[in-house]
This record gives structure tokens, sequence and C-alpha cells, in this order.
């Protein structure tokens, strides 16, 4: 009597442990660029590729379809217009000139064009071209693929910043 | 026993009955134990901690309930439970990179979560409620997620026209069309076209048996004079459309064999004007002036030919036509005058225009191509075939059909047969009970299966008939994105309204132009109302733009002044007939509701008024940063030395105010111009006229983009 109310016991012990050791499947390091919507390689190191998400994707591609003409050394036509002008423009991912640039100045430069914020009028203004999830897609491009690599200012994250940002997505038109 | 014990329980059952209520007692609490250590119930007890140690800890917790929570989209028959785990998806404090998985915002995309839901595009389980089974392939629960690097084929089961947003898809649905894929494979909205591979109803009448042997064996290889491989055509970006397939020697004996043999109709060599060949066949420069109305006549925009620079060899020209470094070689004097001279008489559905040639040009440029494009050395290593013999013919025959040749090559009374190879409509949607894996070590997913199937079909199948092709590395991942999109008919009826056709597009013009149309083959280089290449502008509003007279003169004779081109159009040597029209049909169609050719008067425009303009276009707008007017400016936009005598000033005015309305994707900036400004610019820019007869008359084209 006694052995079979053990077996009973034991029994229901093994159900117990078996539900609650169910093993995890092991966790395979992912691939980071199988991670990423799109990727652009870096322009001083062919070897390293650089993840960018869905708009940071959009910004590439406006940038090679609108802007590598001027601010890129080769482009997808070939030569490049950029040796052709005086001052000549940065490179797109020039980070000693365009880091220092804030989000702010920079959406500015692009909308309004270069005679608006006091550098040369060759920069044309894309403020009726571009939307304004274009401009910020551009932005979001030129920041990761800086090289020396863009560090945002540091600032924490609190509530204040949140309402900021959300203001700056109603442009006063 | 006595009576008195009778009715009282015995000891051990007593124990019995102890030992059994505790264990009763501890199978209930088996349950809520489970209930309480369920995975989701740690990420949501996680989640409130990780949120009070944010500054923001009111506006994460403010939609926090501590059950399953779901998005359900009724509509699209949506129900997911991922937001249970991934509590900040929302969030846009917790965009940032530094905030842990699960709880980091989803990135920037155009469909928000809370109304797609997050299956739609990640695929997974939306109803499980335990990682691995949300994520992954288990024994109940088979769609996996699919890998972030592929998520565009998501976007490819909706949208089944070209998004600009997607890139990677756009890339591998272009190369499904590219490789013949349709060939042998029904896809999702790729339809079968006209002609795959060329017909080879009369291919002994082009090509020697040697050479379709050395062309079966190893497609598009180049040596050089010491017999090294310069350009493998499998190891750049020059892939030729026909694939290597796996023949044994017999094989390629039997098919070179079978395949010269057919030579029905023959060939009837052309007959030179004899004055024409007794002046040119004794000058020593007849092969140079060859080369130079080769060159002339921009055969390049279509054609590549191999250049060593520097050490280097390399492929140059376009990609629409067949590379010609070793026509030469290949092709049989009498066919390639005949070809030269009307392509539609060989192949019915060729894209070679039919030029306009002179006796003279023919002669020069078929002797060119005779003896400067050829390798003496191609069918050096080519094995004596000698005649083809009747049972060799007989088995390359069978070869033909059993090997696929069929489904993308004609033989006029050869049936082709449907559905060589397996319907891949649907390939996307399968799921991983469903594929066979073999012998290959590799993990058991879709996407995993595509890639190999693609680059290594014999490891998935022994038995395979696929080639096998040689990817760049993007280029894989962008043709596997482009078939896992390919998931046949929408799940679910709620799903079916927001499938975003592919638009139809067809130009088809009738009368003296269509005429023209297809004998010069515009739309395989020219976009007409969406439909065409392309190569070269949009003219779906030409005759708005052009003057009528540029727009002969420039039929007659092709000019550019950008010297970065290397494609520009070919002189096809029409006749003043011919040009005046194709223009008058132009002039008369191609008009843009935009331009009102009143708008412009040409009255208006004083040289005072002009003189504001060329103030306005070198100081305040320093539109030279992309124009070139006289000998400077930059490169970007067209030339300008002649737009007064090219454009129309109605067009010019309308094009200043906004371009995107005339040509969408021109990469010309839309300009805050007051009415004044555009029309001293219009005046300005209609005085720029060059007299027609000095050399480079007049740069074409809107945009770099679109001319290249």
């Amino acid at each position: 009597m006694r052995q079979r109310a053990l077996l009973l016991f034991f029994s229901f012990a093994l159900l117990g442990v078996q539900f609650s050791c169910r093993g995890k499947a092991p966790s395979v390091q992912p691939d980071p660029m199988l991670q990423a919507y799109d990727q652009e390689r870096d322009w001083n190191n062919a070897d390293h590729l650089i993840p960018l998400n869905f708009e940071q994707a959009q910004g590439k591609r406006i940038f090679y379809e609108k802007c590598v003409w001027c601010h890129a050394d080769t482009t997808p036509a070939g030569p490049s217009n950029r040796s052709n002008l005086t001052p000549t423009p940065a490179l797109i991912n020039d980070g000693s000139v365009l880091n220092p640039m804030t989000d702010e100045f920079l959406k500015n430069i692009i909308t309004l064009g270069g005679s608006a914020m006091g550098k040369s009028a060759m920069m044309p203004p894309w403020g009726r071209t571009l939307s304004q999830e274009d401009i910020r897609a551009l932005i979001a491009y030129l920041r990761v693929v800086a090289q020396p690599p863009y560090q945002p200012p540091a600032r924490p994250a609190s509530q204040y910043s949140v309402k900021q940002t959300s203001k700056e997505e109603n442009p006063t038109k | 026993m006595n009576h008195e014990e009778m009715g009282r329980p015995s000891q051990s059952l007593r124990l019995t009955f102890a030992i059994a209520s505790v264990l009763f007692l501890f199978v209930l609490a088996i349950s809520p134990l489970k209930d309480l250590l369920q995975e989701w119930k740690r990420y949501k007890r996680e989640y409130v901690r990780f949120a009070q140690s944010r500054p923001d800890t009111k506006r994460l917790l403010a939609d926090y309930h501590p059950g399953i929570d779901q998005i359900w989209i009724p509509n699209l028959n949506v129900v997911d439970r991922c937001s249970t785990c991934h509590l900040g998806i929302t969030q846009s404090s917790l965009l940032d990179p530094s905030v842990p998985e699960p709880f980091r915002a989803h990135p920037i995309v155009p469909h928000r979560a809370q109304e797609w839901g997050c299956v739609v595009c990640h695929r997974g389980q939306g109803l499980a409620t335990e990682v691995s089974e949300a994520h992954k392939t288990t024994l109940a629960w088979e769609q996996p997620l699919l890998p972030v690097g592929y998520i565009q084929a998501s976007c490819g089961t909706c949208h089944r026209g070209e998004t600009p947003e997607t890139p990677q898809l756009n890339r591998g649905r272009d190369l499904l069309v590219d490789l013949n894929c349709v060939g042998c494979h029904r896809l999702q909205g790729i339809d079968r076209p006209a002609m795959i591979g060329p017909d080879l109803t009369n291919v002994g009448t082009k090509v020697s048996r040697e050479w379709i042997y050395k062309w079966l064996k190893e497609p598009r290889t180049m040596t050089d004079s010491n017999g090294n491989l310069v350009v493998n055509g499998y190891e750049n970006e020059e892939e030729p459309r026909m694939p290597q397939f796996r023949l044994k020697e017999e094989e390629l004996r039997a098919l070179s064999a079978f395949l010269s043999s057919l030579k029905s109709p023959a060939i009837e060599p052309y007959k030179f004007d004899p004055r024409v060949v007794a002046a040119w066949e004794k000058k020593p420069d007849l092969v140079q002036q060859g080369e130079v109305r080769f060159r002339q006549m921009f055969c390049v925009t279509c054609h590549s030919l191999a250049v060593t620079r520097a050490g280097e060899t390399k492929l140059i020209g376009g990609d629409i036509g067949p590379e010609l470094s070793k026509i030469g070689s290949k092709v049989n004097a009498d066919w390639l005058i005949a070809w030269l001279r009307n392509p539609k008489s060989y192949l019915p559905h060729a894209l070679m225009p039919r030029y306009q040639w002179t006796d003279e040009d023919l002669f020069k440029v078929s002797r060119y191509i005779q003896s400067n494009l050829t390798d003496p050395d191609l069918l050096s290593n080519i094995p004596a075939l000698g005649s083809p013999r009747p049972d060799e013919i007989q088995l390359g025959q069978r070869v033909f059909l059993e090997k696929g040749c069929a489904g993308c090559h004609v033989i006029k009374g050869t049936k082709s047969p449907t559905d060589f190879g397996p319907d891949l409509s649907q390939l996307g949607s399968k799921t991983v009970s469903q594929l066979l894996f073999g012998e290959a070590k590799i993990p058991h997913t879709l996407v995993a299966y595509i890639r190999t199937k693609i680059t290594d079909p014999l490891s998935v199948n022994p038995a395979a008939r696929m080639p096998q092709y040689h990817l760049k590395p993007g280029d894989l991942e962008a043709l596997t994105t482009a078939l896992l999109s390919m998931t046949g008919p929408p799940a679910t009826s709620g799903l079916a309204h927001l499938i975003v056709p592919a638009p139809q597009a067809a130009f088809r013009p009738a009368g003296r132009f269509g005429e023209l149309y297809e004998r010069y083959k515009c739309y395989v280089c020219h976009r007409f109302n969406g439909f065409g290449g392309t190569l070269a502008p949009d003219l779906s509003f030409e005759g708005s733009r052009a003057q009528r007279p540029w727009l002969i003169a420039f039929l007659k004779n092709p000019q550019t002044l950008r010297p970065a081109l290397t494609s520009r159009m070919p002189q096809f040597g029409m006749t003043e007939e011919e040009a005046a029209s194709l223009t008058d049909y132009l002039e008369m169609v191609t008009q843009s509701p935009s331009v009102n050719p009143e708008s412009a008067n040409p009255k208006n425009f004083t040289p005072e008024k002009a003189s504001l303009g060329k103030q306005l276009y070198e100081v305040k707008y320093q539109c030279q940063s992309c124009h070139t007017i006289g000998s400077g400016g930059g490169y970007v936009g067209p030339n300008l030395n002649n737009v007064g005598n090219w454009m129309n000033a109605a067009w010019i005015s309308a094009w200043l105010k906004n371009p995107q309305a005339l040509v969408p994707d021109t990469i010309e900036p839309r300009r805050d111009f007051t009415d004044e400004e555009i029309s001293a610019l219009t005046a300005y820019l209609t005085t720029l006229k060059q007299n027609p007869r000095a050399t480079g008359s007049s740069g074409k084209g809107g945009t770099p983009g679109g001319s290249q």
C-alpha cells in the first residue's frame, strides 16, 4: 500500500518536474545584417557595412537621388559635381564638419537652402521638393554614416525632451 | 477483526488518505504556480521595474495592465499578442538602441503597429504567448519570424507594383525578370514575355557547332593572349542570362550537333554595291573607319565591349544587348550583315532597332566587327567535333527537351513544355514541413532553403535540373526577398483589399508613328506614359518641351554635350521624312496639361527682363552650380547653351514653377520663385541660342538619373 502511494507521489512529482523544466531553445547569435532593413558601405572602409533601419534607408535612397551629385566624390553616373563648386560641399559622411551641426540646423539648411543660413547659395532649398519626413530621414542617414561617428548630445531622456520633439513634428509653414 | 474496529479506518488507509490529500493539494497548486511563472508575466513585471527606472514612468505605464495585451484588427483578421511582452512598442521615448529588448519602441515605419499589428510584416504567430512559439517554428506553430534583412518581402505581399521604399525587393524582382526565371517557373506578378532566350529555329545559320559547344560548356568567359581568364561571366556583375547547366560531354556533343543542324531558312548573302566594295576594299584604314562609324553610331549604349585599362579588363557599355567583344569569332559573316540590315527577319521579337544603313557604312562596320571584335583563341580548347551525325542530332533533340531548354528557347516545330520547373507563385507562404531539405546541412528554415536552392541546388535535391547561379551576396538576398514576397492570394478576405496591384501600362501607337516607333524601338530606352525603358529621358511630355526644328535635327543627328555620359542616343540614319513624322506625332500627342503654350508670350521678354534673369541665374540662385552655360558651370543638370532653340518658353516657365509636375522624379528642386522671377529667368534662358552648325548643339535629358 505504502509502495503504491509512493509510486503515485513520484509520478506526480515527475509530471511536475517535466512541466517546469521545458528546455529553452539554444539562442544563436544573429547576423547583424539580418537584423537591418538595409545597409550602406562605409566610404572610408569597404569592409565595414553600416546597418540601416527603415528611416535611415529612406534617407539613403533620397541621398542617392538628390544629394549625391554634389555631396560625394563618385556618383551613380560616374563623375561628381563636387570638385566643380567653390566652396566645396561637405561629403555626406564627413563627421568632422557635420557632427557639430545640430539636427535643427541641418533641417533648416536642407529646407531653406544655403543662402538662408548664411552659407553658399549653391545649396538649393529642398523644402518644396522633399517632405518633412524625407528631410528627417536624410538627417538620420547622415548621422549613421558619419565618420568619425556621431554622438548625439548627452541629454538624459526626460518627459521634457519628449514633449519638445513632438512639438518639432508640427513645422510652421 | 473485532466489531468495534469495524467501520474505523485502518492505520494504512489513514496514511493513504493523508498522502493523497497532500498530493491533491500539491496538484491543485501546480496550475496557479505555472500561471505565475509564465514567461510573459515575467516580462510584464520586468517592464514595470524598467518603467520605474525611467524619468517618464507615468507615461510608460499609462496603458499598462497586468493581463495579456492584444492588438485586434477585425477587418484584417489580425490578432496579435506581441505587445504583451513588447510593451514599449509604441512609446516614442523608448526608440533608443540602449533600451533593452523586448521593451524597445518600433523604429519609424509607414505602417504603425496599432493599425497593422506585427505579424502582417514580421510573420510569426500572433496568438502565441510563449517566446519560442511566437518567434520560431515548433510542432504546432509553423510560421517562424521573418529575419529583418528580408522584411521587404512582406511589403511585396501587398504592394505588387514597385515601391521606392523597398530597394532590395525591387532589385530582387528585377533579377527574377533578368535571369528569366519565368522560363521554367510560374511566378506571382511576372508574366511570360514574348521572347525569353533567342529563337533557335535557324541558329545553325548564325554560329558554328564548336561555338555552341563552347557556349553550353562555359558561357561568357574571356581569356587574354596568354590564356589567362580575364573576364569570367560568373564572377562579376556581367553574369550572362544563359545559366550554366551541368551537361555531360556526350550531351554537349549531342546538343551542339542538333542545334547546328537547324539551318532553315538559309540566309541569302547580301550583295553589296560593287562600286562601294571596289572603293573600300583596298583602303588601308577600312577597319579604322569602321571603328569610327561603330563609335559614332553609339552601339555601346546597348552593347558592351571588353576594355583593358591599366592592366584590368572590364566590360564597358550598356547591357540591353549582348556583349560584343568576340562577336566576330562567333557569328557567320552573311548572318551578321543580314542581322544588321533587319534584325526582325531573324528574331521577330528582337530589341535591336532597324538602322538605315548606307552600303558604305554597312561594309565598313561589318568589316570592323569581323576583324577587330574577335578572339582567335575562342575555340582553341574545343575538340574537333566534325559534322553532326544523325544519332547525335536525335539525342540532342531529346536532351533539348529533357533539360528544359525549350522553356526559354523556341524552335519552330518543337513543343515547349509548360511549367517545366515547380510553381513558385506561393513559395513565400510554404511552411517548413512542406520543404525537402535532403542531405543539405543548413538550418531548416524557408530562407535558408531558398538561398541554398539558388546557389547549390544539388545539395537540396541531387536530381535537380535547375542550373546553378553565382550571385553576388546582395543580389542573393534580394532574389530571396522577392521569392519570399510571393505568398499567393491573401490568406483572408480582410487582406484582399490591401493588395496594391502593379500598374499595367502599354503604349503601342498605330499609324506611321507606330511603325517607326517599332522600327527604331524607341520604347527600349525611352518611357511613354509609364511604359518603356528608363535609360533615356521620359518622353511623355516631349511635345510640350521641345521645339519642332530642334527635335527634327536631334532625331537626325543626336548630340550630347555631357562628356560624362557613356550612353547616348544612337545614330539611326533617319530620313528627313521619318524624323518629321516622329516629331509631328510627338508635338501633337505628347503634351502636358501643366504647360499652357499661351502662358509665355515671347513679346514680353524684353532685354531688360533678360538681363534681370541673368542676374538672378548667376547671383541670387547660382544656377551655375548645376547647369553649364558657355564653358563654366556644373554638370548635374542639362547644358543650357542652346536652350533657346531647344525648349519652348511655356515649358521653361512651367518647369521653373514646379519641375516635379512635369517630370515627377527629376532632381531639380522646386524653388520659391515669384512670377516676376520666373518670367525674367524664362526671358533670359530663351535668349541662349547656338548656331546649329556649331559642334555639340545641345544637351539632352532632364536629369542625370534619367539619362544614364
